[in-house]
């Protein structure tokens, strides 16, 4: 072999995930010579073999992708901007005020938040906040609005009675002032339990000011009211009606409702005088309560107003290894977008930064030597600006927090004022919450008083399940996108740099800031919650910041005013008691190739509520029924349960009412969606008939709180027993009536049944004979429950897996021509506790299955995975298992928390915290270690080589799911062959750079032909042994190719970081966790390494010197 | 049997002919037999080299803490023929399986084709005419060559086996691990655990009579080290392949224990020593 086979030149190859080269200065490039030219200080790296010509003396930074996608498109919008945007570019102040007079215009806005509040010296009031049509923002103050509460009169008590009553609560109160404003009797009902439709009398007592409603609550719950006795028969505490916050009460009293229109008509409002404003709103004003309208939210007052919506992020500069330190690492950069409501372009980008920082096309840049001077400047910018809405990610939980510490830090005493009210700090305050359906979370508020906050991040928790909550992984499930993750020791090297690489980090955090705000767009999150916030009627905030209860609580005390009743404050006691929930048909598993119809029944719940008229209004209980003389099945029924409710015909219940209005606001929502055509009030009803599905089936979750205010486990058992009633009726109909005696070609069978849906084989194999069959059988059984349920026939599977209990998979058919889509519940596609490869192995075989309907394209595919897995072929980012550490003490030791520990001692910097999803692979350890041993960190894993523990993936992660799924159709026996055939002989073991035994051992490299070891003098640094020698070129070319295939690999996916990040001429520095590139380019960076070390054999090698 | 031995015949008759290059046949299984059932805990797969000079192992546990190497001269078996290099591949749990047939006294041969798919092993009986044959599917291990460079120990002690064995076992009631300290006065193995602390220590000393039970000290400078007994247990199980065990130490180097077996063959286990607080 002649000398010219001797390897091709070193190629170096640079990751910098951890190396600070890419401070560099960036690649010059031509193209963009409108922008400032800088000095060329900078010399091009040594590494970077670009032509050295193009270096002209006009350097500037490259783009990148997001620049001209984003920032320049803008220039040529700019003009189309002028035009029609309301708002000027780049100007910060809200339009003036000029065409408003207080003589002449009424005070309508929209109102964002309602707070309570004083004015004048002490009298409590209701602020709202808002933003007028013509984008002017208000305060207004809403007076003279007092809290009361309920208390069941007693038999004997008179009206003469009534003032001494009022004297003798004060003196039991022992307050300054006077408590109690008036008390007056009326007739109400109480909401719990059938009262005959009478009416009793019970007391009002309205206090003066709201902070004392719980005092006199208490008072009069601990039994120190009993005013001459008078209530007989109660030893201790009198129960009272109608608790509730008071800016609830309020709107509740008011009819206003979140984020709804409301207007105080001209010359009955006041303008307050600017000395003596609250706030820094435009127009302050008050009224009284009386003199508000409330606008219902139909029609004209649907609309919204033109929010201003800020979207910031922060960047700090930390220190290697440590997460950002408030009190140590300064914050260098704010980048901020401003949209107004309804406007598809910012109009406010701009950047704050400390240092020079070079030029962004079409945004501002404001420079900063003092870091205090940049907070102080930005805060000036939040005010005048005055954002109606912030938003950000994990702006609640990092930004907020952060710029309140620092800037306490750094002694600005000025920098908190970031709410709307003149004199109010903003706070971070420590919150805990929790709920059944989000389990605990602790996070940290901020207020901002009169100004929205949506935290991207939160929102996206609460309403999605996904793999990784990142920023980065969230943006590329919803906007199909990448971003690069830069790691936060990172950005200190950055901002070290040059003013191109703060440039460089501008850009990064100008996008991070334009990303919320296009999320929340496209997950159109500020309508859906508005229209949640319209429907339920409590103010936006409470519906980040609290449960489900409070909406549903809201809506019942609506309704209940209306129809004068109120409800007990029932003392919860968090009982155990658990009810029977749904019942689920036993699965007749296996794997149908003739349509199976599904029959749904439509919301469930509701409807058996609707249709028995189950109602903390109708309840009875014996007493009751034999008191008021009721006829069974005539007056009352008695639910599967046992627990009785009495009949439509006697009353109405309340639930019913309530269910009633918000199906029948959803179809009437559905029905002006459907004609609608402009794309805004269109996602404006598309959000209301979600809010108002969601309100509707949520009722029933809460009769069945047990912790919760008002529990009812009659009306919650007695909904899943008719519904497990139904189910089974449902089933025996269609088995009854399906059948070849009846003159049909099959016997109908059901083969799974689960809360709200049958499963039905009907045995035709024709679709659209199975279709008109499911159709049939859905209006044939509907006839048979009370309306309005209703069976409805929605979808045909076919063919259809049936696994388990909440397991299945099938193509989706909803007309015979074409599948809608392939459906797959409970199958590890959508888990998340495994590895990607599962994932991906499942998708793919069901595809195969389902679709192509190819078995044994399947099988041969899982053989295929299956033995580069042994291989170790499988690339790592597959075998990456992520957890979150949600605690830190677990019962049992877990492999994901034992990690987290021993990186931890390695690194405390870099180590997961708490609230980290952690990453890790499975090693292979000493025999008997347990895995929770054996689990490692991907990189850690990729640096030192350590072996993958095949077996482990095999056994533990792909076996399970593999053969639920090829169980029903091939039989147990087959499908167990696919773990263990011929496909699992071929393995490789790494051999890794760690290991008690490694610091001693020596490799001795083995022939590149038959495997032998080189132990020989001569043959010790080569290739090959003799035996092989004559297949030197062969092995030699087979090298080289690897090699190059190696090397296309590495430089394709490096490429596509580039992509990802946006800049062909940048490094890539990006080390997001969750990529599966990342692990990818890692493996392939190694991978050349490797194989370039084996060409480099060659050049030692006897043989090939010849 | 003689059903499968016919099956055997047919499948074999069937294939493309390719030349055997590997034929070793071994005077008792029983050999081979003790030599996995010694490593098949360290090792689950690995590949047995074969050359002229005989058969070869060497592989490394899961953890990188100890590794075996075995080497069965060519002189072990007669007669022996290689060819050409091989590797074959095995997954020692499979080979165990079938060592498992053979009695002890049976003669083994191994044979293997040219780039095989199988090995397979013959197992005669001397005193029945019984022949059994078994065929063993290859792996493909694509596995890294380590290897220990030779070095001058320190310390080295041959011991009867059996005693090796038994201090291992004692020790390891009471603890993990067990220091190994060699001077001119003896070898002591020490430990202590949480319920108490043990030592054992072995002086120099000749049996005449049995040879075998004799302790040999060569000392050059005195050897402190602690292993694992996790692992020394493990190697114990060797200990019915010879009588006598050879330890090797020096400081901050691995141990070396090795059974030799005839005509210069040997299994050699080596196992890095535990290094301060490490686990």
């Amino acid at each position: 072999m002649p000398v010219a086979t001797l390897p091709p030149p070193k190629r170096a190859l640079a990751d910098s995930t951890k190396a600070h080269r890419n401070v560099n200065p960036t690649i010059p490039s031509p193209n963009t010579a409108k922008r400032r030219k800088i000095e060329v200080g900078s010399s091009p790296s040594k590494r970077l073999k670009l032509s050295q010509n193009s270096l002209k003396n006009g350097s500037s930074q490259p783009k990148s992708q997001f620049e001209e996608e984003y920032l320049e498109k803008l220039t040529q919008d700019i003009s189309g901007l002028k035009q029609q945007n309301s708002e000027k570019d780049q100007q910060w102040d809200r339009p003036n005020l000029h065409d408003f007079d207080e003589e002449r215009d009424s005070l309508c806005f929209q109102q964002i938040e309602a707070e309570e509040g004083t004015l004048h010296g002490g009298r409590t009031t209701v602020k709202l906040f808002g933003v007028t049509e013509t984008g002017h923002s208000v305060l207004l103050h809403v007076t003279d609005f007092l809290h009361y509460l309920y208390v069941a009169a007693p038999v004997n008590f008179v009206k003469t009675d009534i003032d001494g009553f009022k004297a003798y609560l004060e003196t039991q109160l022992a307050q300054h002032q006077p408590v109690i404003h008036s008390v007056q009797m009326s007739m109400r009902e109480n909401l719990f339990g059938f009262q005959g439709n009478q009416k009793s009398p019970y007391l009002k007592i309205t206090v003066t000011d709201p902070k004392y409603i719980n005092k006199l609550r208490t008072t009069i719950e601990g039994g120190n009211m009993n005013y001459k006795q008078m209530w007989k028969g109660v030893d201790g505490g009198i129960l009272t009606f109608d608790s509730i916050q008071y800016v609830l009460r309020f709107m509740i009293d008011t009819g206003v409702t979140g984020m709804s229109w409301v207007e105080a008509p001209q010359s009955k409002y006041h303008m307050i005088p600017h000395r003596d404003r609250h706030s820094n709103c435009q127009i302050e004003a008050y009224v009284h309560y009386r003199d508000l309208t409330a606008h219902h939210n139909e029609g004209e007052w649907a609309k919204m107003a033109p929010l201003r919506i800020l979207s910031f992020d922060i960047e700090c500069a930390g220190r290697k290894g440590v997460f950002p330190e408030a009190n140590q690492d300064p914050v260098i950069q704010i980048a901020n977008v401003v949209t107004r409501y309804g406007e598809p372009k910012p109009f406010v980008r701009n950047v704050f930064c400390l240092d020079t920082c070079s030029l962004i096309v079409n945004t501002q840049i404001f420079e900063f030597g003092a870091e205090d001077k940049m907070l102080m400047a930005w805060r000036d910018f939040l005010e005048q600006v005055d954002p109606d809405v912030i938003i950000g990610y994990n702006i609640a939980n990092f930004d907020f927090p952060y710029l309140l510490d620092r800037a306490k830090h750094l002694k600005c005493t000025k920098f908190p004022y970031w709410t709307r009210l003149k004199s109010i700090q903003s706070h971070a305050k420590e919150t805990n919450f929790s709920s059944k359906q989000m389990g605990n979370r602790d996070t940290k508020a901020t207020n901002t008083n009169g100004r929205l906050q949506l935290d991207l991040l939160q929102l996206i928790q609460r309403d999605h399940q996904l793999r990784s909550y990142t920023l980065n992984s969230v943006c590329s499930h919803f906007l199909g996108e990448q971003k690069e993750d830069v790691h936060h020791t990172m950005i200190t090297e950055l901002f070290n740099g040059t003013p191109e690489s703060r440039r460089r980090l501008a850009v990064y955090c100008l996008k991070d800031a334009f990303l919320p705000q296009r999320l929340m767009d496209k997950l159109m999150c500020l309508v859906n919650y508005t229209e949640m916030a319209r429907v339920t009627g409590v103010p936006f905030n409470f519906l980040l910041a609290r449960g489900q209860q409070v909406k549903f609580i809201s809506q019942l005390f609506r309704k209940a005013l209306e129809q004068n009743l109120v409800i007990p404050n029932l003392r919860s006691d968090a009982s155990d008691e658990q009810y029977e929930g749904a019942t689920v048909i036993e699965p007749t598993r296996g794997y149908y190739d003739v349509p199976i119809a599904t029959l749904d029944f439509a919301s469930l719940y509701p409807s058996i509520i609707q249709a028995h008229n189950l109602c903390y209004t109708t309840l009875l209980n014996k007493a009751s029924v034999e008191k008021l003389n009721l006829v069974k099945d005539e007056d009352y029924i008695v639910t599967p349960n046992g627990d009785m409710f009495c009949t439509s015909k006697i009353r109405k219940g309340l639930l019913t009412q309530i269910l009633e209005e918000l199906l029948g606001a959803r179809k009437r929502a559905k029905k002006e969606l459907a004609v609608e055509t402009d794309s805004f009030k269109k996602a404006v009803l598309n959000g209301r008939q979600l809010a108002l599905k969601i309100s509707a089936n949520s009722v029933y979750g809460i009769t069945g709180a047990t912790v919760g205010k008002l529990p009812c486990l009659a009306i919650a058992s007695s909904t899943t027993s008719y519904g497990r009633q139904m189910i089974e009726k449902t089933k025996e109909e269609v088995e009854k009536r399906y059948t070849i005696a009846n003159g049909y070609s099959h016997d109908a069978q059901v083969i799974y049944g689960d809360t709200d849906s049958v499963m039905v084989k009907f045995g035709p194999k024709d679709l659209e004979k199975a279709m008109d069959l499911g159709r049939d059988a859905a209006t044939y059984v509907s006839d048979k429950f009370i309306k309005p349920i209703k069976l409805e026939f929605e979808k045909v599977y076919f063919p259809y897996l049936l696994i388990n209990k909440k397991r299945y998979a099938g193509l989706y058919w909803t007309t015979p021509e074409k599948f809608d889509k392939m459906d797959s519940k409970g199958i590890e596609t959508v888990r998340r506790d495994n590895c990607r490869l599962v994932q991906n192995v499942i998708e793919t075989i069901l595809h195969k299955i389902l679709i192509d309907q190819d078995v044994q394209g399947a099988q041969d595919y899982v053989k295929d995975t299956i033995s580069d897995l042994l291989q170790n072929k499988i690339d790592m980012s597959k075998l990456v298992i992520t957890k979150a550490l949600s605690k830190s003490d677990y019962a049992n030791k877990q492999a994901h928390v034992e990690l987290a520990d021993r990186m931890k001692k390695r690194d405390a910097g870099s180590a997961p915290t708490l609230g980290d999803r952690v990453a890790y692979v499975i090693v292979k350890g000493a025999g008997g270690a347990k895995n929770y041993e054996r689990s490692e960190d991907p990189i850690f894993v990729l640096e030192n080589n350590i072996p993958i523990d095949t077996k482990y993936y095999l056994d533990n992660q792909l076996a399970k799911p593999l053969g639920r799924i090829f169980d029903p159709i091939l039989g147990e026996k087959k499908a167990g062959q696919l773990l263990t055939g011929e496909h699992t002989r071929s393995i490789s073991v790494a051999a890794p750079t760690l290991g008690g035994l490694m610091k001693f051992a020596k490799k001795t490299q083995t022939c590149m032909g038959c495997k032998k070891p080189l132990v020989g003098k001569e043959e010790m640094a080569g290739a090959v042994c003799s035996n092989c020698r004559p297949r030197t070129g062969e092995l030699y070319t087979k090298t080289l190719t690897k090699v190059s295939e190696l090397e296309i690999r590495f430089g394709r996916l490096w490429t596509q970081c580039q992509r990802c990040q946006g800049s062909l001429h940048n490094e890539v520095i990006c080390s997001s966790k969750d990529c599966p590139i990342f692990y990818m380019r890692m493996k392939a960076k190694k991978d050349v390494e490797d194989a370039g070390k084996e060409l480099t054999r060659f050049d030692f090698d006897a043989g090939a010197a010849w | 049997m003689s059903m499968k031995i016919i099956e055997c015949f047919f499948y074999r008759r069937e294939k493309p002919y390719r030349a055997v290059v590997l034929e070793a046949r071994l005077e008792q299984a029983n050999l081979l037999k003790k030599v996995v059932d010694a490593i098949k805990d360290l090792v689950q797969d690995c590949n047995f080299d074969c050359n002229d000079s005989g058969v070869a192992l060497q592989a490394m546990d899961n953890s990188h803490v100890a590794l075996v190497s075995m080497m069965l001269k060519a002189e072990s078996f007669s007669p022996f023929r290689c060819d050409r290099n091989i590797a074959l591949g095995i997954n020692l749990t499979s080979l165990m399986k079938v060592l498992r047939c053979a009695q002890n006294e049976d003669i083994l041969t191994l044979k293997a084709e040219d780039a095989p798919d199988v090995v397979n092993l013959v197992f005669e009986s001397s005193e029945s005419d019984r022949l059994s044959e078994y065929d063993i599917k290859l792996m493909d291990i694509d596995q890294e060559h380590l290897g220990i460079p030779e070095t001058e120990y320190a310390a080295t002690i041959t011991m009867p086996s059996a005693e090796f064995q038994k201090i291992c076992r004692d020790l390891i009631a009471l603890s993990e691990s067990v220091a190994i300290e060699a001077t001119k006065d003896g070898v002591k193995f020490s430990c202590s655990g949480d319920i108490g602390n043990g030592a054992v220590t072995l002086r120099s000393h000749t049996n005449v009579e049995k040879p075998d039970q004799n302790v040999e000290i060569a000392l050059s400078e005195p050897v402190a080290l602690t292993f694992s007994l996790k692992y020394l247990v493990n190697f114990c199980k060797a200990s019915g392949l010879s009588g006598t065990v050879k330890l090797c130490l020096s400081n901050e180097v691995p141990l070396l224990v090795e059974y030799g077996l005839a005509s210069n063959s040997y299994l050699r286990f080596y196992l890095a020593p535990k290094i301060g607080d490490e686990e």
